[in-house]
């Protein structure tokens, strides 16, 4: 009787190791997959409270619900929770970040912009699509991280939507610009940012082909469209979309004046050309793999090749022959040189 | 070392370095190259003097031919289908008499009749090596299992890789190797790169799949090459797609049974290669069809910056190369599969001969993954020998032949012909299992060397399972298509 | 090349965590094809006992590794093709009774960039510190190739220049004056065409030299941007009182202003000191001291 007593007990034993350790492994991921969700609902809030608080605007319940898209019997709960972490108050107006819900706030801005950076200078992520991987990339950040991608990047100013970066300690730059709509007609300025929200309207501009950075102006201003050139290209855009566009005075010294110049791209074969400039929006590792080669202000370049489809031509520069996509040879204004000159 | 601490911190010195980087902007790094520049132009106006102006116009003209919108695709192909064409019909003599010599009864006999027209070859001669240690074994009374696992199954595992592989890849190589020291293999890169930006790949890709027909870790490792991170992860994962070296001698050997035994003679080994280009060509079809799918889907990105310097074109040093080539690549292949094929043989010996309910472990495998086989128009027998052959891809025909045999042996096999009577009638091998099977061993997992180099060069293990199941996956989908359509019709 | 002695060395890390750098991106470095080599090449043979250590840099397509070939009698293999050496080898051989250990550094256009490749031969350069860096010209494009050779010279004074290709430039039509480069450049310049081991030698001599510093180069690099070098001048007082007599205070400098994750991590480590202190040492330890161990 007890042998059999001891075997029961020792097998029931045994279910209960088995079971608590199956229960174990099967709720742990589940666990980690719960903490992952409320991290990135409290940063999408504490992102909401902070660009609300940086444009002078009182955040609600509400707005926080809307902006992290959680029900309605959800959000004051979302609330009450980031307040007990200490993350935020709540006042008569509305509410407020506290010291370190503002700091949180500015590392996860840091880590969406420097990773949209990233993606776009690194990895040639389209611009239409950096924002979505980086709403993803923010939430798994360390700030360790965050910092060794500035490092890397080169302690970018701003993200490629022209936004400025927070620094590590904090501080946050002032977005210098001003709305397009509001810009005087035919006065150079220079694109500083696009808005990525809406989606919708951010891609028609992208669409268009206008960046941040570029230099434009503006030719006509109605109700219902605003025309804006670049010098070569028209684009024209709804209200809504202008809307979008941040724009400021031009840095300092006149942008490039293309009188008389060619992108390397258009230039025929065999003609001999001088290198002018390189395209100030063209950055990253594409622009320094140009200068690698000696594609620099007042450098001798000839196109001699073009590969059995056309579209990579091979170029004579400082003596070596480099090939290059149309895309990148593109971004490079040249003065041809004068046939006469040439022979002489 | 030893006194006070210094007055500045490194943290201070940082946020200066900060500050100042802030304030310099980009510009700088413009200016600093373009006042390099300068003066690398001022010196070396100085130091090199032109003589005659004849720079380099044989280059030119070398250039405008192999770029030219006719010319350019058709000497490619060409240069290809020689390459192919060279290895096959120059391996054929050197694989049959290294067959002789090391594992037909008979020794070097027939192919001394067949190949020299010697009807009496001398006695020395008409033993094989495998011949002469079986004759050992039994003389120092060596149990029989023991014998049969280190001479029936190591030894003869060797014998297979080194007769079956060692002379392609020593022609192979070489000629491969010229090539690449000629300055031409950029010039390719050159001419496919529209293709490649289609893809949403890098131009350079097309050297490292290059590589690739070499050994497919070889050309894992050279994707460092392309700087952007999307574009080297999707030649990373599609190098596979390049048939290595390791599986060059099974598609060689199927064409040669299947469809240059359909030709005359005279035309066999051009039918043979016209099949391995097929082959291959339908890799570099793969490889372009994956990076597009992937640079839409999980890889998405444009493309970046393609920036390749087209060498001058240099005489090889042919006498380096044959050195180099012979000895490190070829070599190196070589050791590396016969360090796998050892093992193998000795596992499928084992397999072969150990019985459990009547029947041999082997089959008891085959008849197992038989179903999927059967789906796939190809056999259990082929899938178990894919399964072994995981760690090195040269070691599948001496895994097939060795299981179709049963007896763990395989030196009833002397030639082509008397392997075509094994698969055809003994096996029932259709043209469809010789298709599928070139199918397969174009699209399957990379070998564990490849897999193991994936890990390395990516550092994700998820991009390493990535990179070793698409391949399969798309095989088996691939396989049973055709499978399924040729049954549908024929 | 009667006067040196040949032998090959371990030919490139990854399996054997041997010493120096200790680099994520260069233990992910690693040759199949040279590692039976490696294996071959060790038995009989201590890695470790070498009297110098010396770096080949140079643009890609230069023929490096002909002259690194040349050199270690090694056969690594060499191809006409951008970006061949994509992993770094080392080698040994011995030349008028001292023994020297060659690094082949990846093929590179520029030090300035951000690619793995270029971030090897940086690091090497800067914090593997050899005793002498060999930079390999091709003398058909000498003015691409001079790009590089600055930005050596910058980080290190202890160059020779090895202008390779010579008979591609005769066939050509092109002389190259080498007496003048040297001038021009103020550090040692041989001829060489490697392929037919001419000059060799005489680039083993000028290496032995530097090495032993009976010459004494004086790099002349041209003036940076004066934005930059308004920077770099007021960093360098305060990277001096942090490491004092920190070798290429400059480039590190430069390197920050750059954004360089490496050059400020061994600042946070405070690791530049432990470098300039270990180069006191013996010099056959010269390839162990590198900082950087740690990074990521």
């Amino acid at each position: 009787m007890a042998a059999v007593a001891g075997q029961i007990l020792a097998g029931v034993l045994l279910v209960l190791i088995a079971g608590s350790l199956a229960a174990w492994a099967l709720l742990r991921p589940w666990r980690s997959w719960r903490q992952r969700q409320e991290r990135s609902l409290f940063e999408h809030a504490l992102k909401h409270l902070f660009t609300r608080e940086h444009g002078g605007e009182d955040a609600t319940v509400d707005s926080v619900g809307d902006a992290v898209g959680i029900s309605l019997n959800k959000r004051q709960g979302l609330v009450t929770r980031m307040a007990d972490a200490g993350l935020l108050r709540s006042a008569a107006e509305g509410l407020h970040l506290t010291v370190e819900g503002r700091q949180y706030a500015l590392h996860v801005i840091r880590a969406h912009r420097l990773w949209e950076r990233y993606l776009a200078d690194d990895a040639n992520v389209p611009m239409g699509d950096l924002h979505r991987a980086a709403h993803r990339a923010e939430h798994r950040l360390t700030p360790d991280e965050v910092a060794a991608l500035d490092a890397h990047l080169g302690y970018p100013p701003t993200d490629p939507h022209g936004d400025p970066i927070p620094r590590a300690t904090g501080e946050c730059a002032a977005l210098a610009g001003m709305s397009l709509t509001d810009w005087p007609i035919d006065k150079p300025a220079c694109i500083v940012h696009i808005e990525d929200e809406p989606e919708v309207v951010f891609r028609q501009i992208l669409a268009q082909g206008l960046r941040p950075g570029q230099s434009v102006r503006v030719l006509e201003r109605t109700p219902h469209r605003m025309i804006l050139t670049d010098g070569v290209e028209e684009y024209r855009l709804a209200p809504q979309a202008a809307a979008q566009l941040q724009v400021a005075a031009p840095p300092q010294g006149e942008p490039l004046d293309t009188h008389g110049l060619v992108r390397l791209s258009d230039l025929p074969d065999g003609r001999e050309a001088e290198v002018i400039a390189i395209d100030e929006q063209y950055r990253g590792l594409g622009r320094r793999r140009l200068l690698d080669f000696g594609l620099t202000q007042g450098a001798r370049v000839c196109p001699e090749l073009r590969g059995i489809f056309r579209d990579p031509r091979a170029f004579r520069i400082r003596g070596s022959l480099v090939s290059l996509r149309s895309e990148q040879a593109s971004r490079v204004w040249v003065r041809p040189i004068d046939e006469s000159q040439q022979a002489a | 070392m030893t006194d006070s601490r210094p007055p500045v911190t490194s943290e201070q010195v940082l946020a200066r370095a900060d500050e100042l980087q802030r304030k310099l902007g980009e510009r700088f790094r413009d200016q600093l190259v373009e006042s390099l520049y300068t003066e690398a132009q001022r010196i070396a106006g100085r130091a090199v003097r032109i003589s005659e102006s004849s720079w380099a116009s044989l280059d030119r003209r070398i250039d405008r031919v192999v770029t030219s919108r006719v010319l350019g695709l058709p000497i490619m192909l060409f240069m290809l289908a020689a390459v192919f064409w060279l290895t096959i019909v120059g391996s054929n003599v050197p694989s049959a008499f290294l067959a002789g010599l090391l594992m037909e009864e008979g020794g070097l006999s027939g192919w001394l009749s067949e190949y020299l027209g010697v009807e009496q070859a001398p006695a020395i001669l008409s033993m094989s090596l495998y011949e002469v240690l079986h004759w050992l074994f039994a003389v120092v009374h060596m149990p029989s299992w023991l014998t049969g696992l280190l001479v029936d199954g190591v030894y003869l595992g060797l014998g297979w890789v080194v007769s079956v592989m060692l002379p392609p890849m020593a022609i192979f190589f070489p000629i491969w190797t010229i090539l690449e020291d000629l300055g031409y293999l950029p010039r390719v890169a050159f001419n496919l790169d529209f293709l490649f930006k289609r893809a949403g790949a890098h131009g350079k890709q097309a050297l490292t799949m290059a590589m690739g027909f070499g050994c497919n870790a070889a050309g894992v490792i050279s994707c460092r090459v392309i700087d952007s991170p999307r574009e080297r992860l999707i030649a990373i994962l599609t190098n596979n797609f390049m048939i290595c070296n390791g599986r060059f001698p099974t598609i060689i050997m199927l064409a040669t049974i299947f469809v240059g035994a359909a030709f005359p003679p005279a035309l066999m080994s051009i039918a043979a290669a016209g099949t391995v280009m097929a082959v291959v060509l339908l890799g570099v079809l793969f490889t372009l069809v994956v990076s597009y799918a992937l640079s839409r889907t999980v890889l998405r990105g444009e493309q970046s910056a393609f920036a390749l310097e087209l060498p001058p074109y240099r005489r090889p040093a042919i006498l380096r190369i044959l050195r180099t080539s012979l000895i490190d690549r070829t070599l190196f292949v070589l050791m590396r599969a016969m360090a796998t094929a050892a093992p193998a043989g000795a596992v499928i010996w084992i397999l072969g001969n150990i019985d459990v309910a009547g029947k041999s472990l082997a089959l008891h495998a085959v008849d197992l993954l038989g179903p999927l086989g059967y789906v796939m128009g190809l056999d259990g027998v082929i899938l178990l020998a894919y399964v072994i052959a995981i760690p090195a891809n040269e070691i599948v025909v001496p895994t097939m032949i060795m299981v179709y045999l049963g007896a763990g042996r395989m030196t009833d096999v002397e030639s082509f012909s008397q392997l075509r009577t094994l698969l055809v009638d003994q096996h029932g091998w259709t043209l469809l299992t010789a298709v599928n099977l070139m199918l397969f061993s174009l699209l399957h997992n990379p070998c564990g060397t490849t897999i193991w180099t994936i890990f390395r060069e990516t550092g994700s293990r998820k991009w390493t399972i990535f990179g070793a199941l698409m391949p399969v996956a798309i095989g088996v989908v691939v396989t049973s298509l055709v499978a399924a359509v040729v049954r549908l019709f024929f | 090349m009667s006067r040196s002695r040949r032998h090959s060395l371990a030919v490139l890390r990854g399996r054997r965590r041997l010493d120096v750098e200790d680099h994520r991106a260069m233990t992910t470095a690693n040759n199949n094809e040279a590692s039976v080599r490696q294996v071959v090449s060790q038995l009989g043979i201590d890695v470790s006992r070498y009297d110098h250590v010396l770096a080949l840099a140079g643009n890609p397509n230069t023929g490096k590794s002909t002259v690194f070939n040349a050199l270690t009698g090694l056969r690594q293999h060499t191809g006409n093709w951008p970006g061949k050496t994509v992993t770094r080898a080392e080698g040994g051989f011995e030349h008028q009774g001292r023994r020297y250990k060659l690094v082949d550094l990846p093929g590179t256009y520029s030090l300035l960039s951000a690619s793995q490749d270029e971030e090897i031969a940086r690091d090497f350069l800067l914090f593997g510190r050899p005793d002498c860096t060999i930079v390999v010209v091709d003398a058909t494009i000498l003015e691409r190739n001079l790009n590089l050779v600055f930005q050596v010279m910058e980080i290190t004074t202890k160059v020779v220049v090895c202008v390779n290709l010579m008979d591609e430039a005769r066939r050509k039509g092109l002389s190259v004056d080498v007496g003048r480069l040297s001038e021009d450049l103020g550090v040692p310049v041989v001829a060489a065409a490697a392929r037919r081991g001419e000059g060799l030698t005489q680039l083993l001599d000028a290496v032995a030299d530097v090495v032993s510093g009976a010459v004494q180069p004086m790099p002349r690099c041209p003036e940076p941007p004066p934005e930059l070098r308004e920077a770099i001048d007021e960093l360098l007082p305060l990277l001096e009182t942090l490491a004092p007599g920190v070798p290429n205070a400059r480039w590190l400098a430069y390197r920050l202003l750059e954004g360089d994750h490496n050059v400020r991590q061994a600042l946070l480590a405070n690791r530049l000191p432990g470098v300039v202190a270990e180069q006191a040492r013996q010099v056959q330890r010269a390839s162990r001291k590198i900082a950087l161990e740690g990074a990521q």
